[in-house]
């Protein structure tokens, strides 16, 4: 059972020792990059990349299998879609037809089947930084860290605060589920027909708003007995200052987004199709 | 002790609060003033008005609960509502009594921090206030853990290592005893009386535990009731006078014993139970005991037998394991431990939500492996501690119809098996209203409603009397004690040793799993290492037997005979 409501798995790297500002900014640019191109060289690059940084991040495959997992069979059914809906779309990319067979009374052409497998490994270039920011970024660092970069600290804090009562709430929709299940409430395959059992969930939802309700009011006091929101600035307990790592990683940062761009713009241009 | 020289550092002066909501003012005319450095109990039943009280000392009143106040309030120099919540919680430190929902931060640490960080202390200040708060609550070795590792108790420690760096001269703990089990509360007492003694400040309780705040020392106790103040006076003078009694309060069980035994109280040292060993107090006690006829009730039906029960998660920790126990037809028993010792997840299993890993249960002979929840929850009731849980629907005699329905019974049985039990409950005349009307108490009893008209033969009740007051409690537990009457077998998860005492026949404690007791209460009350395993405590009436040098099972087993023929 997770005892937090984040994916964070605590360990020692110069990765999870980088500001989480940084890192949120990593993961919005190179997802940037990546959907500047459309060229299979740089996906693989950005893969094999991003690869490293995790192995330096000390993430073992086994912690993100899951996502993996998820993310390969969202990408295997988006190209299935992809060739049964557009099977020429490739081919009109780049004007070069090479038919295989006909698909649904159209021709499928080599040239969308590349395609498919580009779009996939965009998907999947994306991947390695997300899992970095997901599982090394602390989650009240990560607070802490975007007050620092200018949003305003109550609404910082609201990420705290929901990564704090996630469990909580999942725990009692369990509770309540349970509740009503003992009560003859059908929620369990077999007991009654997908759409009464779809149905039912009603009966959990309405205590767990209530209860959601309650909880709200008195975290919402106990934080203004303690003085939450009587200053314009607060400190944070898990703030930290910016390191040389940080500007190290953000000047690099900065130059392969530059880098990115002009080879983008000027040498990588639109769909690359060797063949 | 009464400092009249010194100035009050709370002074009420006929003053009268209103909701904004509500109709009639909930607190009236209330004149009060509270020296520095007392230590003062606020007691009264629900709704008498006390967290209101509460709530106008740290400015939830009127800051977050608007409403009309006149008169006059100072406390320490200022009229706090005149100024800001921040501004007052710089004079009055708060604990609340939902320990989880006042733990705002991801880690001890940080929830520690929280007042600092939120008055800009600086980061290696407020890491150094931390480290020494944390030690002064015995907490240094969790400054990392998560809330979701913590029990209870250790939430609410880490909550007063937040307030004993606080600079204000007043602390005030609502309900601090609410939800932890009977050690943890112990403990928690005596962590208040030690901030108290070592920093001087003045501190406030608002509790309606009166047996376990009472074991630690009070200056002063205030009684509120309806809105007015209706005692107040020394802990002594309150328990002498009987204000404690007659204002819906229940006094310490061995005051209770005492007076059961007719015994004088004038000139006592009543709250200093070592000096009561005196020959007329124990004669009086002796004959007591020796005129009360101690009757057992036989069970000869078996209702639900438990072999060899077993269950985890995960396939390698057990949660519980080998747990064997036989319930009897009408019978009421207690299942007693600290928390995480395995009880929720005991009736979790046994009602079918969690599936065993081995051991078997059976309902009237027959193996119920096979029944599903739904089968299961038709013959064996589960009532969870929080009702809000349970309710769904908008009108009382809905709520109850609702479980019939889903059981397709005809249109017409439904109503009036839905009538009927609303009847047994006493929520008939209410079958119509709203359920948001209702009072917690009532909310309980609805979401037992509920269950009660799908004809169980075993009822199992999850804190049942969590939240309540004596006098709730008391008509609460007739009830139950009546359906058991009717045939109904009632298992009560609790650690409310008073409940256990007065109210079952026989109580089952588990540790870490495992079954450590399964014997009367009296016994269970008086073996000292089953009770500290299972983080329970022991009542008042054992240290009575031991001060008297009478024996304690004995003094335990009259006890709950006499206070039970009282009550019928």
């Amino acid at each position: 059972m997770a005892t937090v409501g984040t994916l964070y798995i605590d360990k020692k790297s110069p990765i999870h020792s980088l500001d989480g500002s940084i890192k949120l900014l990593m993961l919005l640019l190179w997802t940037a990059i990546v959907f500047m191109f459309t060229d299979i060289r740089v996906f693989i690059g950005l893969i094999i990349f991003g690869t490293i940084l995790i192995k330096i991040a000390n993430i073992t495959f086994k912690e993100v299998k899951p996502l993996v997992m998820f993310l390969l069979i969202f990408t295997f059914f988006n190209s299935i879609f992809l060739i049964l809906i557009t099977p020429t779309y490739g081919s009109e990319l780049i004007d070069q037809y090479t038919p295989i067979f006909n698909i649904l009374g159209r021709p499928l052409t080599y040239e969308t089947l590349w395609f498919a497998v580009t779009l996939s490994l965009k998907y999947l270039a994306i991947l390695p930084i997300t899992i970095l920011f997901i599982f090394t970024t602390h989650p009240s660092r990560f607070a802490s860290s975007l007050n620092k970069i200018g949003v305003s600290y109550k609404i910082a804090y609201a990420v705290n605060i929901a990564l704090r009562y996630i469990p909580d709430v999942r725990d009692e929709f369990v509770n309540i589920m349970h509740a009503q299940e003992a009560r003859g409430v059908a929620f369990r395959k077999g007991e009654a027909n997908l759409i009464t059992r779809f149905k039912n969930y009603n009966t959990i939802l309405i205590p767990l708003v209530l209860s959601s309700l309650n909880r709200v009011e008195v975290v919402s006091n106990a934080m203004n007995l303690r003085g939450f929101g009587s200053r314009k600035t607060r400190t944070w307990y898990n703030g930290r200052k910016y390191g040389k790592l940080d500007f190290i990683a953000l000047t690099l940062l900065i130059v392969g987004t530059i880098v990115g761009i002009i080879v983008s713009r000027l040498y990588l241009t639109g769909f690359w199709y060797p063949f | 002790m009464k400092k009249e020289t010194t100035k009050p550092i709370i002074e009420f002066k006929e003053f009268n609060f209103q909701y904004r909501s509500l109709g009639s003012p909930t607190l009236k005319n209330i004149n009060l003033s509270i020296y520095p450095g007392d230590k003062v109990l606020i007691a009264g039943p629900s709704g008498s008005g006390k967290s209101t009280l509460g709530h106008c000392l740290n400015g939830l009143i009127p800051f977050s609960y608007s409403g009309e106040i006149t008169g006059k309030l100072v406390i320490n120099g200022i009229e706090p509502h005149k100024t800001s919540i921040f501004h007052i919680s710089s004079h009055v430190s708060t604990i609340l009594q939902d320990q989880d929902g006042q733990f705002v931060g991801l880690s001890v640490g940080e929830d520690v921090a929280f007042r600092d960080e939120n008055k800009n202390v600086p980061l290696d200040i407020m890491r150094k206030d931390v480290v020494t708060a944390l030690k002064k609550v015995k907490m240094e070795e969790y400054i990392n853990k998560s809330p979701q590792e913590l029990s209870g108790g250790l939430k609410q420690r880490a909550s007063l290592a937040g307030i004993v760096m606080s600079e204000a001269p007043i602390l005030l703990f609502d309900e601090p005893l609410a939800n932890l089990d009977p050690a943890s509360g112990q403990s928690a007492m005596k962590l208040i009386s030690d901030i108290h003694e070592n920093n001087n400040k003045t501190t406030i309780v608002i509790e309606h535990r009166i047996e376990d705040v009472l074991a630690e020392k009070f200056d002063k106790i205030i009684i509120i009731d309806k809105g007015t103040i209706v005692a107040s006076g020394t802990p002594t003078e309150l328990i002498l006078d009987g204000s404690l009694k007659k204002n819906g309060l229940r006094e310490p069980l061995y005051v209770e014993t005492m007076r059961y035994a007719n015994i004088d109280f004038s000139n006592l040292d009543i709250l200093n139970i070592q000096t009561l060993n005196t020959k007329p107090i124990k004669e009086s006690i002796n004959s007591w005991i020796d005129g009360v006829i101690h009757n057992k009730t036989h069970y000869p039906e078996k209702i639900l037998k438990i072999k060899d029960l077993t269950f985890s998660y995960d396939n390698k920790e057990n949660i519980i394991e080998n747990i064997n126990f036989d319930l009897y037809k009408g019978e009421i028993i207690s299942l007693l431990g600290n928390n995480g010792a395995g009880k929720s997840t005991l009736s979790k299993v046994i009602t079918g939500i969690c599936k065993e890993q081995k051991g078997s249960i059976s309902y009237l002979g027959e193996d119920i492996k096979k029944w599903s929840i739904r089968k299961r929850g038709q013959k064996i009731g589960y009532v969870m501690q929080n009702p809000n849980h349970m309710i769904t629907q908008e009108t009382l005699i809905d709520e109850v119809s609702f479980g019939l329905k889903l059981r397709n019974y005809k249109k017409d049985e439904i109503l009036k098996k839905a009538e009927e039990t609303l009847k047994i409950c006493g929520l008939y005349p209410f079958r119509n209203w709203p359920i948001t009307a209702l009072s917690y108490g009532q909310k309980k009893r609805l979401s037992i409603a509920t269950i009660l008209a799908l004809d169980p033969s075993i009822l199992i009740l999850d804190e049942p009397t969590a939240g309540q007051d004596y006098r709730h409690y008391l008509e609460f537990m007739q009830f139950i004690e009546k359906l058991s009457k009717t045939g109904i077998s009632i298992i009560f998860i609790t650690h409310d040793m008073h409940l256990a005492l007065e109210y079952s026949n026989r109580a089952i404690v588990l540790s870490n799993g495992k079954i450590i007791k399964n014997d009367t209460v009296s016994n269970v009350l008086s073996d000292n290492d089953i009770l500290s395993t299972a983080n329970l405590k022991k009542i008042s009436v054992s240290t009575l037997a031991e001060v008297l040098e009478i024996d304690e099972k004995l003094l335990l087993e009259t006890f709950i005979n006499y206070d039970h023929r009282e009550v019928e």
